[in-house]
């Protein structure tokens, strides 16, 4: 009898498990990894230091911190939530600006006015979102890119106090703002700190960059975990699939779409103010439409809709060119190329592609593994939870 | 304020108008079929552009001017069959129709826009024109190649919607888009009809890029300009509807060409898309948008 009855309660109590991982407010992530991962990118500078191109390295890991927040946050609207908005580049933009701003027109200090582009980011997209977030589908496409190609052409037909004759702003101060330390107005900067001397001058001021955006990386990720694992993470899923059936079970779309829009907002525009105080720069030029594509190929390569897709997408295509640049000529071709056989072949994803490869690679341990009986005081333990 | 800017403009305004049409009606076309947004259109602009480009300066053969363009306008076609046969063919009838046929489209668009740029360079290129001369009518002036423009650009709209209403393939075409399983159910090949729609809005697509680059500079990025206009007029005239996008088209190209005399050239596009943003939140369907309902 027993023997008859264990399957299902094993499917069972499976099925428990799968409901409690995606509709529980945590989810759940091994502590050891994520303190082994916390750890590695603690020390990661260290070990780069080493290497005779170590500094070079850190600049591309600044690059995919600030650029994996974006790709992030548009797979969190994108994908996970289907809305297709195409108006990431502009919200990234206006974080960008109105930190450049700040900063250089009116004299404070970058570590606040990052702050203020990113709450400026999510209360223009709440702006944006008032008309387009009522539309569906290819209107949706339509309007953000009208909304991005009109916060273009501001930019550079605007005030010149923004656009400085399209150049855009340039000689942003950068981080640390040598007022603070009262060291002279340029960069290296040597101050105490709690009885250490610190010393930021020559590339040591990447790595000031570099724990920064760990920083801010490991915070929007977070934000994001935390938002994919909860109810309301489950609520976007469910307008996603089935708008109807979601709205019937008393889902408001509208109200969950406009939250997911700042939310996402807010930390495209803190990536946006992060990177322009780190390259010094910030320029229409951002705009232009091949950008946003290669943006895009970061969450359709990586994984669209997935948590680690679109961090996988922003590594391999800010990595990839650097490697390849004798190919140079050949990027967008790529590019192009490699879209349009994801799309065909493998519509989920590079990452996810892999990982059902190694899957089957490991099926015969796994299959092992599995066919090991199932005790019952283990299975009416996991029913008890 | 003088009545010749006046009529200046309204003349621009339908020379925009009916090159906008050519460029809308393929988006609107396939919309409606396959319910693809085909964000390639800029790139098939610009392979008939290039296509041409390549046949007037052919050192082996010397072909007429009108040859060279007529051929273009196939080989556009004939891209855009491609990319429905060697692309979308294989994600059609798949889960996820809606993500997986903007990234194709996406890809595909890149792919021939950075193909035009390792074969001819980024400089930008000058189209010879087919009929050369001007007239003048009081302080206008008009020249004869313009007015070609408009003309080929109506007729080709008019024959177009000849071939929806009055042949078997456009009347096929018609039942596909209002009802995919009813239209295979009476035994409409259905692929082959999204082959005829992409050859068709590509070839129009292609022939607009011919028509239009010898009145604009022709380079690598020219499309883009193009298919954010048609992409506007497709807004405005509803998605899937052939005659709101034709309407819109003459009310869009009126409407910039009048943005440019009055308000400055700076202002055409924001001008435009500010209009379809109001336009939007007031009649989210477009002018003619019937919901989804009737279309085409």
């Amino acid at each position: 009898m027993i023997q008859e009855a264990q399957p299902s309660l094993r499917t069972g109590s499976d099925i428990l498990n799968k409901l409690q991982w995606s509709a529980g407010p945590w989810g759940k992530p091994r502590p050891a990894a994520v303190i082994a991962g916390i750890v590695i990118m603690l020390l990661l500078p260290w070990g780069l230091d080493a290497i005779s191109f170590g500094a070079f390295a850190i600049h591309l890991l600044i690059l995919i911190f600030g650029w994996g927040m974006v790709v992030e946050c548009w797979n969190l609207i994108m994908g996970v939530s289907g809305i297709y908005s195409f108006g990431q580049l502009a919200l990234y933009a206006v974080g960008g600006f109105t930190s450049g701003i700040l900063v250089k027109e009116f004299g404070f200090t970058p570590w606040v006015t990052m702050w203020a582009g990113a709450v400026m980011t999510a209360f223009v997209a709440v702006i944006i979102g008032l008309p387009v977030l009522r539309l569906k589908g290819a209107y949706v496409v339509l309007l953000t890119l009208a909304f991005h190609e009109l916060f273009r052409n501001w930019i550079l037909n605007g005030p010149r106090w923004i656009s400085y004759g399209g150049y855009g702003l340039r000689e942003v101060p950068r981080l640390p703002p040598a007022s603070w330390f009262g060291a002279e107005k340029t960069l290296p900067v040597q101050f105490m700190l709690g009885g250490f001397n610190i010393d930021l001058s020559g590339d040591k001021v990447l790595l000031l960059y570099y724990y920064l955006g760990l920083v801010l990386f490991g915070l929007c990720t977070f934000a994001i975990w935390r938002i994919l694992y909860s109810p309301i993470g489950m609520s976007f899923r469910a307008l996603r699939d089935s708008e109807a059936y979601a709205v019937s079970r008393g889902i408001d779309p509208f109200r969950f779409k406009l939250f997911l829009f700042a939310f996402s907002a807010f930390f495209t525009g803190l990536a946006g103010a992060y990177l322009t105080h780190y390259d010094g720069t910030i320029s229409p030029v951002l705009l232009d439409f091949g950008r946003l594509i290669n943006l895009l190929a970061m969450i359709a390569l990586g994984g669209w809709g997935t948590f680690w897709g679109p961090i996988f997408g922003t590594a391999l295509l800010t990595v990839l060119p650097e490697v390849l640049r004798s190919l140079e000529g050949y990027r967008n071709l790529s590019i192009g190329l490699a879209l349009a056989l994801i799309a065909m072949f493998a519509p989920q994803g590079l990452l996810p592609a892999l990982v059902r490869l190694f899957r089957r690679a490991t099926k015969g341990r796994r299959a092992r593994q599995a066919a090991r009986p199932v005790q019952p005081k283990e299975a009416i333990e996991s029913l008890k939870q | 304020m003088h009545v010749q800017d006046l009529f200046q403009a309204a003349y621009s305004g339908i020379l925009y108008g009916s090159v906008y049409g050519l460029m809308a009606i393929g988006l609107t076309l396939i919309w409606g079929s396959l319910r693809m947004l085909n964000l390639a259109h800029g790139s098939l602009y610009l392979s008939g552009a290039y296509l041409a480009f390549a046949l007037v300066n052919l050192k082996v053969v010397h072909l007429p001017l009108l040859v060279s363009f007529g051929l273009a306008v196939v080989g556009a076609g004939v891209v855009g069959f491609l990319i429905q046969f060697l692309m979308v063919d294989r994600i059609l009838g798949k889960p996820g129709w809606d993500t997986a046929s903007l990234i194709v489209t996406v890809g595909a668009s890149i792919m021939l826009q950075s193909a035009a740029l390792l074969i001819f360079g980024a400089q930008r290129k000058a189209m010879p024109v087919l009929l050369e001369g001007r007239f003048r009518i009081g302080a206008m002036l008009i020249d004869y190649h313009r007015l070609m423009i408009i003309g080929l650009g109506v007729v080709s709209l008019i024959a177009l919607s000849l071939f929806l209403r009055r042949t078997r393939y456009g009347l096929a075409i018609q039942a596909v888009s209002q009802h995919m399983d009813a239209a295979r159910l009476m035994g409409i090949p259905v692929r082959s009809t999204f082959w005829i729609v992409m050859f068709l809005s590509a070839a129009l697509a292609g022939l607009a890029g011919v028509l239009l680059s010898s009145v604009f500079e022709l380079s690598p990025t020219a499309g883009y300009n193009p298919m954010a206009r048609a992409l506007v007029v497709t807004i405005f005239g509803g998605l899937g509807s052939v005659k709101g996008t034709i309407w819109a088209a003459f009310i869009i190209g009126l409407l910039e060409s009048f943005l440019q005399v009055y308000a400055g050239a700076g202002w055409a596009l924001p001008g435009l898309f500010g209009f379809m943003i109001v336009m939007l939140i007031i009649r989210p369907n477009g002018l003619f948008g019937l919901g989804e309902m009737q279309r085409l």
